[in-house]
């Protein structure tokens, strides 16, 4: 019975992982005729040298470091303020719209809104006295800009899964923190967001999985640039595999890279965090 | 009896289904509404052939031609490519003077090959191959607002400036002044808000728009001395001898000449092609370099009413890049299929073609004939420039590493003009030696 299931997997998941890793040891370039040969670890070692390889990894590094915790933050916030008020669910639809909205969409209304002329973002800080801000022009605005839109996109993904966590907590615990004198934020401190905490690492682990193949935020808005600035580990494999020149071997070599370092972070997050005791899945 | 009649109907009708081939054709978004329109026309004359036009942006058009080649798929019949990818697309098109000779009564007699213009046809051969008809001839130009170079109140207060006469920049130097003259924070007597709208992003933009500033220094005299002729495969940013030519003391001047002008420009590295387009449109700047085909939507926009009075076009105060496309045909289909599509970029390319696309979708002709037609001309005010500007304009590399090396060049240009990377000839040398590496893979 599970046959045809197995072997939809293998076909689908496995074998092309698996031509992934071997393109990997090639130099297979579709811009090329005669290309495909064997060439060791070639690839592996050219990512070591290669500039705009670790100035893709830096960046990619700061925005697990910036926009995650600020999508947790925001996430967990907006959870925890919506809860009895007036219009909350009017409010909660009105916050996941970002996350149904397509990437692609998403990121076009975003560069209208940073656009140094036309764009309301300017027309606003102009309106208080601040000037125009090049968004995607300078190094530092453009990484603002690219983790903007990815906060505003992935944040109500944190808030959703709080939000049903957060209904979902035992309310005898949350009575009896009652009948013990706690209350509003003491009661979310001491009580609510302990009980939280595996939810909170599981989404904290999916959204650093996410962000470390994040890729349409940046097509859409600002490319990769200025220069390199911008340009995430997924968006640079893109570029070499798809965009500039079809360099299968080595954007193969990126992408086994990726899944190799995302595999090892996961791994240690869930060590450090304890996720599988967190989550009652292992008895240590 | 009815039930043979109905037979043969049947059989007629599948016969006649069966007749019909289906072409698909892959087109950049910039040639779509010309080859979609020129696709309805020429089903009218073979109603035996049927069109259908794909549009693709450029980002995802030139991958996906490369992804059919290499699959051998046949998904496409007829690929609308950019003659820059001439190297990597050559391996999956057809020869078509190969092609032209093994089927002679294909040939319109009144094709006229002749009449295609030399860069135009030359861009389109690969290793003595013909992989693609000219199609689109498009070259940058240099818009300004002619209303305003004309406007005596500017002219004597830019005299007073500058001590010379108020015209349109032949050379970028003069440029610099006339762009900040035009620059609200520079002038607050100015009628615009920038000088000159400039797009210098990380995009493939950037590769063209260097050349418009290298290329004065590449093909002067001093220039052709030091690098020799320029190579039609290697392009303005090589020498003769295939090194980096921008690797050099005037590789810098470009350099200098770009950053001269990006104070007088909104956003300069933050802008594309659509973002200039909106700033010359709306009358926010003076002048933009862009291609030949946005003149039809500067001449709709109502900022630049009267277009005639306001739209100014000249040659590029540097020199112009060309930005040529070509039709060719997919060898991995059916030899009925070749022939269709044979006959689809024939008509496509034909004097009557040329013509009528120019003036209905501003597509820059590839033929001598609609250069020097008098309809044409008064149709589209450029017309009468290009000649100049197609006989000294630059182009880019056409070699298969072209993509590679443009990413590269891109990221490290603009971290050049953002001060990111120092402006010195280490720098430049820097980056020959990753082409190096590129080329020598």
């Amino acid at each position: 019975m599970v046959l045809p299931a197995i072997v939809l997997f293998l076909v689908m998941t496995v074998y092309p992982f698996a031509y992934m890793i071997y393109n990997s040891f090639t130099n297979l370039d579709l811009s090329k005729s005669g290309t495909g040969q064997f060439v060791g670890l070639r690839n592996y070692t050219d990512i070591v040298r290669d500039q705009l390889a670790l100035s893709s990894i830096e960046f990619t590094a700061l925005m697990v470091l910036i926009a995650v915790p600020v999508e947790m933050i925001l996430g967990l916030a907006l959870s925890y303020l919506i809860r009895g008020l007036f219009a909350e669910k009017a409010l909660r639809s009105l916050f996941l719209i970002p996350m149904m909205v397509p990437a692609a969409v998403g990121g076009f209304g975003w560069k209208m809104l940073f656009n140094f002329i036309f764009g309301p973002i300017n027309y606003f800080l102009n309106l208080i006295g601040l000037q125009s801000i090049e968004w995607f022009g300078k190094i530092n605005t453009a990484r603002t800009a690219v983790m903007i839109v990815e906060i505003w996109q992935w944040t109500p993904f944190v808030f959703l899964i709080l939000y049903a966590a957060l209904q979902a907590l035992p309310k005898d615990i949350l009575d009896a923190g009652k009948v013990d004198g706690a209350d509003g934020w003491r009661l979310f401190l001491h009580i609510e967001l302990p009980l939280l905490r595996p939810i909170l690492y599981v989404t904290l682990l999916l959204r650093i999985i996410d962000v470390l193949r994040t890729f349409d935020s940046v097509y859409m808005t600002t490319y990769g640039g200025p220069g390199s600035a911008t340009s995430t580990w997924s968006f640079y494999a893109y570029k070499v595999t798809v965009s500039y020149g079809w360099n299968i071997g080595y954007g193969s070599a990126l992408c086994v890279i990726l899944v190799i370092v995302s595999g090892i972070l996961i791994n240690t997050l869930t060590r450090v965090l304890n996720i599988g005791r967190e989550l009652g899945l292992s008895k240590e | 009896m009815k039930l043979k009649l109905l037979l043969l109907a049947l059989a007629l009708l599948s016969v006649l289904a069966f007749a019909e081939v289906t072409i698909s054709v892959v087109a950049c978004s910039d040639n779509a509404d010309s080859l979609k329109w020129l696709a309805e026309e020429f089903m009218k004359r073979n109603p035996d052939i049927k069109v259908e036009v794909t549009t693709l942006s450029w980002e995802v058009l030139y991958p996906r031609i490369l992804a059919d080649i290499s699959a051998k798929s046949g998904a496409f019949d007829v690929f609308n490519w950019d003659v820059m990818t001439a190297g990597a697309v050559s391996q999956g098109c057809l020869d078509l003077f190969e092609f032209i000779k093994q089927n002679p009564d294909l040939v319109d007699p009144s094709y006229d090959m002749d009449d295609l213009l030399p860069l135009a046809k030359n861009l389109g051969i690969w290793d003595g191959k013909l992989v693609g008809f000219p199609y689109f001839n498009n070259t940058m130009l240099f818009y300004y607002r002619k209303d305003l170079f004309e406007n005596p109140k500017y002219k004597e207060e830019f005299e007073k400036m500058f001590g010379r006469p108020l015209r349109v920049p032949t050379t970028w130097a003069e440029a610099v002044d006339v762009a900040r003259y035009f620059t609200k924070s520079y002038n607050k007597n100015s009628p615009t808000q920038y000088g000159i709208a400039l797009m210098f992003p990380t995009t493939h933009t950037m590769f063209y728009m260097y050349l418009i500033f290298f290329g004065p220094y590449r093909r002067s005299v001093e220039g052709l001395t030091r690098f020799g002729p320029v190579d039609l495969d290697y392009g303005d940013y090589f020498t003769a001898d295939r090194k980096p030519a921008f690797a050099s003391d005037l590789g810098l001047k470009a350099f200098e000449d770009m950053k001269a002008l990006m104070p007088y420009s909104p956003d300069p590295l933050g802008s594309d092609y659509g973002e200039t387009l909106e700033y010359f449109a709306k009358g926010i700047v003076a002048m933009v370099p862009q291609w030949t085909n946005p003149y039809l939507q500067f001449k709709s926009s109502p900022a630049l009413q009267p277009a005639a009075e306001k739209i100014g076009i000249a040659p590029m105060p540097g020199r112009s890049v060309a930005g040529n496309w070509a039709l060719g045909i997919n060898k991995f289909i059916s030899t009925e299929k070749q022939k269709a599509a044979f006959k689809f970029i024939q008509f496509a390319t034909s004097k009557w073609a040329d013509k009528e696309k120019l003036i209905r979708f501003a597509i820059a002709p590839v033929r001598k004939s609609t250069l020097e037609d008098a309809e044409a001309q008064n149709a589209i005010p450029w017309v009468k420039v290009l000649p100049s500007i197609y006989a000294d304009e630059t182009f880019r590399p056409r070699i298969p590493e072209e993509p590679r090396l443009e990413d590269i060049s891109n990221i490290n240009f603009a971290k050049i003009l953002s001060g990111e990377l120092p402006l010195t000839l280490d720098t430049l040398n820097k980056l020959a030696n990753e082409w190096e590496k590129v080329l020598t893979k």
